[in-house]
């Protein structure tokens, strides 16, 4: 495929899901608003933990960075949140330099870094929770001053809904950039093999701080969106490990390190959790985490590479063979320990 | 300030109370192929390791083209021409020969459209070119060598050091490494080469540098090495094997 | 803020007696990823139903409380090693992502299961050992605390003599320093994956006991508890069993110093805080050397 077609089938897609205004009800509308945004925010995590296979459990602290900042300077300074979202990715963007140079510079990778992450988005829970300018445990609330585009809120649904498609947007065509540039190949080869990468010229170290501080910039956006949406913010609806986890849920059930995984994950995974919420939520209150969970456990257990990877295979396998491709033995996910084959 | 393209002075490291590499001083000049041989454990990797900035030096000197480049850290040794390949080979394993290829040929060049064709013509050069499209994990062992030499050719370097290229293949495809190797040479290309396999260093290389406990104990042409009693002794006296 | 020397010493105590149990709770989880180089994300999970099994067995049936370990320690045990049986042992050789996914997904299907069977409520127990207070000098401690921390140095070193002296306890450390070397020998490591990690569950049986005629059990209390022993693995370094000791101790002392200077929940703050410290300090884990 072409460059200019890879970059045309997204804006193709999403201008048709941008039809859908006309259409559905507001309930449904909602609905695909909860699909981009989580779409968008697992992409931004994707670029961390899916090109560059950095599986960070702590993005939920930029997503409460951005929404946080956004919300207090609204209260304050009566601050345009334009301008706030930009403040808040810029914020973010530093504090995931910091966290990326405070573990990676000693090394630290894989499980571990999962932990350390995790510790630090649940210490900014904390932070948060003591803090009297961010309202404590309580949270904050944006002031309504008026609706439009200049102000980020709207009177209707469907305002948000173009906010978010254009986000969405912009983030699969970042994903699909990147993975033909430089830096998105430098990042792939991170992941795949961090040793020879470094031998190849790869700045490895920069390469993934610069990696988080990215990832983290736009989840800083996509918590400004959130707070602007629903208009309130507390602790742990944007810090903390829960959200983290389904913050890259999306992606790993998608397809990890793939442009479309986030979007194909959060497209499938998001009306079944609001539907579990909405037809369980009086009774079974926790029902739709659960479901969130046991698809985890099962797609780790038997399509370990997301709906996209199941897709590509059954696509290797109808398209005839290239010359020397033998069938993919391993059943391991976008591989992040090379395997050395045959002898030596 | 020595006229070597690459000098190493006094090169020491230690681990703890090991001392692997134990002032060791050698050089390669322009065109030339240096062997570094020695019984497992005597240092080669290592030297290997702290040339190509895997490593850091605990003491002595690594000149390349006139600067003093010990210490420095892989990347940055790579950017000024010194690329290395791993005796066990390491591919991207998820994504396709030219691929791998690129991420070498990113060193050099910014447009995709120049990567992809520096990285076609060093799959080329290692005989690759029509494996472009499969992805590393499904090469042989041979093409993963293959693939090795062509990431690192893709850098574009002055010096290429090569570690235990022939190790697991066999005696067929030793001499197609061989043939590869020595064609890359007559094209221009320094080599700095680690090998436990005796038919290649004797049949490869210009001058040799033996290694027995981390110190030098001998140098000189195949010829010379081959003749010289210590040499001799560092190898009866360790079980090593020393033929293919 | 003022607070007397009495207030600290007070602090010291119980954060040491505290700590003890955190160390018992990292324990299972340094040694289950010294085996099989496998973090299990729902370690608090497990924790969290052994505080329930205790529970249901102290108010439910009138069990006095320290003899549930009866019950929660092979209870545990069965549960990892059947949870490990089906889910992790399939992906033993997948990718680290993979295995992390894996038990972040059973982690949140023990909560949100216990949110469904026992509502969002904070349940505690009453207990006639709660009533009984030693004094030494200025400082107070329950009777529970104390028996928590001598019960947890006692598990702990029952499980390392385990792992040092027995047959078991040997094919399991051959299998974590070489499992190919170890399949050679004869050991079928596949079993000993098992046994690890059912004895690296059972740990947080004893805990349970422990902990709850002091503490208290929710839904989400394993993601707490949990997250304490990420944080103490990690401080005593990896897969190390002394390390982890000392890690407990350090957390339980900063979680409690932090709750007598501190109010509410600015503590965690505190133990957070320090925590971020080693990492960008010591990020070795607080008894290794420094690399040559």
């Amino acid at each position: 495929m072409s460059a200019w077609r890879e970059y045309l089938v997204p804006v193709v897609v999403f201008a048709l899901v941008g039809l859908l205004p006309a259409v559905l009800s507001q309930y449904w509308l909602h609905i695909v608003i909860l699909i981009l945004m989580w779409a968008f925010l697992s992409s931004a995590w994707n670029i961390l933990g899916g090109f560059a296979g950095q599986h960070s459990l702590g993005h939920g602290l930029f997503m409460g960075i951005g929404a946080y900042l956004t919300a207090y300077m609204a209260n304050t300074f009566a601050l345009n949140p334009w301008i706030s979202l930009v403040l808040g990715a810029l914020l973010a963007g530093l504090a995931g330099a910091f966290v990326g140079y405070a573990t990676f510079r000693s090394g630290i990778k894989g499980a571990y870094f999962a932990l350390v992450t995790i510790a630090i988005t649940e210490a900014a829970v904390y932070v948060v929770s003591n803090w009297r300018a961010l309202g404590q445990a309580s949270g904050l609330s944006v002031p309504l001053v008026g609706t439009g585009l200049s102000r980020l809120q709207f009177d209707s649904k469907a305002g948000f809904f173009y906010i978010i498609l254009v986000l969405a947007l912009l983030a699969v065509l970042l994903s699909q950039w990147l993975s033909r540039r430089r830096f998105g190949y430098r990042l792939i080869a991170v992941r795949e093999n961090e040793d020879a990468a470094e031998a190849l010229g790869v700045d490895t170290l920069m390469t993934k701080i610069q990696a988080t501080a990215l990832s983290a910039a736009l989840c800083a956006v996509g918590g400004t969106f959130y707070v602007q949406y629903f208009t309130y913010v507390e602790p742990r609806s944007v810090f903390g490990e829960t959200i983290s986890i389904q913050i890259l849920l999306y992606s790993i059930i998608g397809g990890l390190g793939t442009v479309w995984g986030p979007i194909v994950g959060a497209a499938v995974l998001v009306p079944i959790a609001e539907w579990v919420r909405g037809t369980f939520g009086q009774t079974l209150s926790g029902l739709n985490v659960f479901v969130y969970g046991a698809i985890l456990v099962l797609v780790m257990l038997f399509m370990p590479r997301g709906i996209v990877g199941v897709a590509r295979s059954l696509q290797r396998r109808i398209r005839p063979r290239r010359e020397g491709v033998e069938p993919a033995a391993s059943s391991a996910g976008a591989g992040d320990t090379a395997r050395e084959r045959g002898g030596a | 300030m020595s006229a070597h393209l690459l000098a190493v002075e006094n090169l020491t490291r230690r681990f703890g109370g090991l001392t692997a590499v134990n002032d060791v001083s050698f050089h390669v000049d322009r065109g030339e192929v240096v062997g570094l041989i020695g019984p497992n454990g005597a240092g080669k990797t290592t030297i290997f390791n702290l040339v190509s900035g895997a490593l850091a030096p605990s003491a002595g000197v690594i000149t390349f083209k006139g600067e003093n480049i010990a210490g420095l850290k892989a990347h940055q040794i790579c950017k000024r021409g010194i690329t290395r390949t791993f005796q066990v080979v390491q591919p991207f394993p998820d994504i396709t020969a030219l691929e791998n290829v690129m991420i070498g040929a990113y060193v050099r060049h910014g447009s995709r459209t120049a990567v992809e064709k520096a990285a076609q013509q060093a799959l080329e050069r290692v005989g690759m070119g029509h494996k472009a499209g499969v992805l590393g994990k499904d090469l042989t062992l041979m093409e993963l060598k293959r693939l090795e030499i062509g990431k690192a050719l893709a850098t574009e370097p002055e010096l290429l050091l090569l570690d235990e290229m022939a190790a697991g293949l066999t005696p067929v495809e030793i001499d197609d490494m061989l043939t590869l190797v020595r064609q890359l040479n007559a094209e221009g290309m320094t080599l700095l080469v680690v090998e436990h396999v005796m038919k290649v260093i004797m049949n490869l290389c210009h001058r040799i540098t033996v290694l027995n406990f981390g110190a030098k104990i001998a140098e000189g042409t195949p010829a010379e090495i081959s003749r010289n009693q210590a040499v001799l002794d560092a190898y009866l006296g360790g079980e090593e094997e020393y033929v293919a | 803020m003022t607070f007397s020397s009495d207030v600290i010493l007070q602090a010291l105590a119980s954060g040491i007696l505290i700590g003890g149990v955190f160390a018992l709770i990292s324990i299972g989880l340094t040694l289950i990823w010294g085996v099989m180089k496998i973090i299990n994300f729902a370690h608090g999970e497990f924790l969290m139903i052994g505080l329930y099994i205790a529970y249901f067995l102290i108010t439910g049936w009138g069990w006095d409380p320290y003899l549930t370990a009866l019950v929660t320690i092979p209870g545990l045990f069965l549960i990892g090693a059947l949870i490990f049986r089906v889910t992790i042992r399939p992906i033993l050789k997948d990718p680290t992502m993979n295995q992390i996914m894996l038990t972040l997904g059973v982690s949140l299907m023990l909560q949100s299961g216990a949110q469904m069977l026992f509502k969002a409520d904070v349940l505690s127990v009453q207990t006639k050992y709660k009533t009984i207070i030693m004094n030494l000098g200025p400082v107070a401690v329950s009777l529970p605390e104390i028996i928590a921390f001598v019960g947890s140095v006692a598990t702990t070193l029952i499980l390392y003599y385990y792992l040092r002296t027995t047959d078991m306890g040997r094919s399991i450390r051959a299998s974590a320093q070489n499992p190919a070397a170890a399949t050679l020998m004869g050991i079928d490591v596949r079993t000993t994956y098992l046994l690890a990690f059912g004895l690296g569950s059972a740990t947080l049986g004893a805990a349970a006991t422990l902990l709850l005629p002091f503490y208290y059990t929710s839904p989400t209390v394993g993601m707490f508890l949990g997250l304490i022993a990420f944080v103490v693995v990690v401080l005593g370094g990896m897969g190390n069993f002394l390390g982890a000791f000392v890690g407990g101790l350090i957390i339980g002392l900063t979680e409690s110093l932090g709750a007598a200077l501190f109010q509410g929940s600015l503590s965690r703050v505190f133990t957070f805080g320090i925590f971020i410290l080693f990492l960008l300090f010591r990020p070795e884990g607080v008894l290794a050397r420094r690399r040559a």
